[in-house]
């Protein structure tokens, strides 16, 4: 944790990974950062060598997307005060993240260790009645702002995120209305936004006339109601939203892909269990590891379309 | 003047060509180890397929591509059609056989299984990353045990008590096998065995969930070995048929889907003696350094592709 009890700093820099969840909460950590007049660094987009780069220094064992996260922390080492690492272990019952988010920030400082480079992080603990708020409000405290500075700055953060959010939610819904062949994502937004990882698959199939809409972008909490219909006991917070979004969304599109980074542990048990339960839609299961070429997921992606397309009698 | 199609299948083993008129009737065809030289292998197909066509009476007015190499040899023969081999594997087999309910297809490094409702494909799935129980399982195999991959059948037919051999992953199925020799099991009851665990490996990764109904039709390099369709037929309780012509079903699709399409070019058979070759070069214009092949004619380049952006692209 963050114990060094600074004088408020002037001019401080903190530098954001761009990987895991930076993807789902970039709004709100920017707006609040900037809040307390403190300058964001960000890490760049990920490429080849941000992969590598990570991959030299993660555990063999863990998924591409941790190992392009570390590329990204290392991309910042030295390059401002801070790298900010969150830890976001669970928002209460039934709403855990995965393992990986629970163990980054220490597992950050240990990576790292020789370098000297400061990390900052936030804890967030459903389990030990640790809010998101509160957790805000220990980083910036820590930092040496007052209570009452942070509250504001994580108040109109908050804002904004929701802002965006909606703003998110409102662009799709043109796509769900769209004629043509519509397929639904479903994946971690880590994986999907990622723009070495990710976007080569929304551009194919932008580039074969396909519209996708994304399972993640949907009314959160809805989605946590709704995604009992597919699985009752399921644990964890980004999968329940996913199912959520799949329950919700799967009798307005032609068919579903599950976007996977090799070897995600909770899309391990909930895709599998998807695969045993959406009988009635075509499926696709695309797992997407450091070795893969563009060509084996094109020509997944290809026929698939060409499959759904072949059943329509529109190719 | 008749018009006629061609349709190659360039393929990580082998490389299939068929030349068809209007009837889908073959008027030409041929089987060749691709040998790591798609390039090659394409010419020497064509000149095998020009020996065996009436060039008097018919013209190839287009011409399709699939399989592993379909983009390169599409740019080589100037396709018209350039389609992934799965897409293709469900158009040749349907028009083939129009009542067929399920495609079974185990090639050298895939294996893929096509569900088909009134002669339209429904659904599919692919093996995901591992290679387990496709040809190339089988051939080390055999190479193993000391026999040619063609005797695999016959050795199979002739044992009756199959070895139960670990078929959930190749590795263990390997050192399985090295047990179950050692411990004193008749080679015909392995090399059953190992039949049996291909079949088990299918059935349980890429058939699983799946609904196999019949008539079955199964295809692709590996169902030319007897001992595996045995196994297949037992394990579904079904007949599981092979056709003569199963492994020209890829070149047959493509031929079909090149005659379905808009697109008209004539052939030139004049390609076979045409230098072509390929160069591959990092871009090198951002960390991502994607590499971006150039197919050159002579000293023109023809194509180019594999950069992510436009920062690679080659005119």
């Amino acid at each position: 944790m963050i114990l060094m009890r600074d004088r408020r700093p002037e001019g401080l820099t903190v530098g954001i990974p761009q990987g895991l969840l930076y993807h789902r909460y970039s709004v709100l950590w920017s707006a609040f950062f900037k809040g307390l007049g403190i300058t964001p660094v960000y890490s760049g987009p990920t490429s080849r060598k941000v992969l590598e780069e990570g991959a030299g220094v993660e555990v063999d064992e863990t998924c591409l997307s941790a190992k392009i996260y570390m590329g990204h922390v290392k991309a910042l080492i030295g390059r401002c005060d801070y790298i900010f690492v969150p830890r976001v272990d669970t928002f209460g019952h039934f709403r855990d993240m995965c393992v990986r988010f629970q163990a980054l920030y220490d597992q950050c400082r240990n990576l790292f260790r020789s370098t000297g480079q400061k990390f900052l992080t936030y804890n967030v603990d459903g389990e030990f009645g640790i809010t998101e708020e509160m957790a805000f409000l220990e980083l910036g405290q820590s930092l040496g702002f007052s209570k009452g500075e942070v509250k504001k700055a994580y108040a109109a953060a908050k804002k904004e995120e929701q802002r965006a959010w909606r703003e998110k939610l409102k662009a799709q819904e043109p796509l769900l209305k769209a004629g043509g062949t519509k397929i639904l994502l479903s994946g971690h937004s880590y994986v999907l936004d990622d723009p070495y990882v990710g976007k080569p698959i929304t551009d194919f199939l932008r580039s074969i006339d396909v519209t996708a809409i994304r399972a993640d972008v949907v009314n959160r909490e809805l989605a946590l109601k709704k995604s009992v219909e597919l699985s009752p006991t399921c644990k964890w917070e980004v999968s329940r939203e996913l199912l959520g979004g799949i329950a919700l969304y799967r009798d307005q599109v032609d068919g579903i892909i599950l976007v996977s980074a090799f070897p995600c542990g909770p899309d391990a048990m909930v895709n599998e269990l998807l695969t045993r339960k959406l009988k009635d839609i075509p499926l696709l299961n695309l797992v997407l590891d450091a070795q893969s070429g563009a060509a084996g997921v094109e020509t997944r992606l290809e026929s698939f379309v060409d499959i759904i397309r072949l059943k329509k009698g529109a190719l | 003047m008749k018009q006629a199609y061609l349709g190659i299948d360039v393929g990580s083993i082998s490389t299939k060509g068929v030349i068809i008129d209007d009837d889908n009737k073959i008027l030409s065809s041929a089987y060749i180890w691709t040998e790591g030289d798609p390039i090659g292998a394409s010419k020497r197909l064509l000149s095998l397929l020009e020996k065996q066509f009436d060039k008097k009476n018919y013209r190839i007015v287009a011409t399709g591509t699939t399989g592993s190499a379909r983009k390169l040899v599409g740019t080589i023969v100037g396709a018209t059609m350039v389609k992934n081999e799965i897409t293709a594997h469900a158009v040749g087999t349907t028009t083939f056989y129009p009542e067929v309910r399920t495609i079974l297809e185990i090639g050298g490094q895939d294996s893929k299984i096509i569900l088909v409702e009134n002669g339209v494909a429904v659904d599919y799935a692919m093996n995901t990353l591992c290679a387990a129980g496709t040809g190339a399982f089988l051939s080390s195999q055999a190479k193993r045990l000391g026999i040619e991959v063609e005797e695999i059948g016959e050795y199979a037919a002739r044992s009756e008590h199959p070895t139960q051999i670990a078929a959930r992953c190749t590795v263990f199925a390997e050192s399985d096998l090295v047990h179950k020799l050692q411990m004193g099991h008749p080679r015909e009851d392995v090399i059953a065995g190992v039949c049996n665990a291909v079949v088990a490996n299918y059935l349980n990764n890429v058939g699983k969930g799946k609904k196999i109904l019949s008539p079955v039709v199964f295809q692709g390099g590996v169902s030319k070995n007897s001992g595996v369709v045995a196994a297949f037929e037992k394990a579904l309780g079904c007949k599981v048929t092979v056709d003569e012509n199963g492994h020209l079903m890829g070149a047959l699709g493509a031929a079909i889907l090149a005659r379905k399409g808009k697109g008209r070019r004539p052939f030139d058979f004049a390609v076979e003696d045409t230098e072509f070759h390929v160069r591959e070069a990092g871009c090198g214009r951002c960390p991502n350094n994607c590499e971006i092949i150039c197919v050159y004619s002579g000293d023109k380049l023809i194509d180019a592709w594999g950069n992510r952006c436009e920062r690679g692209a080659v005119h």
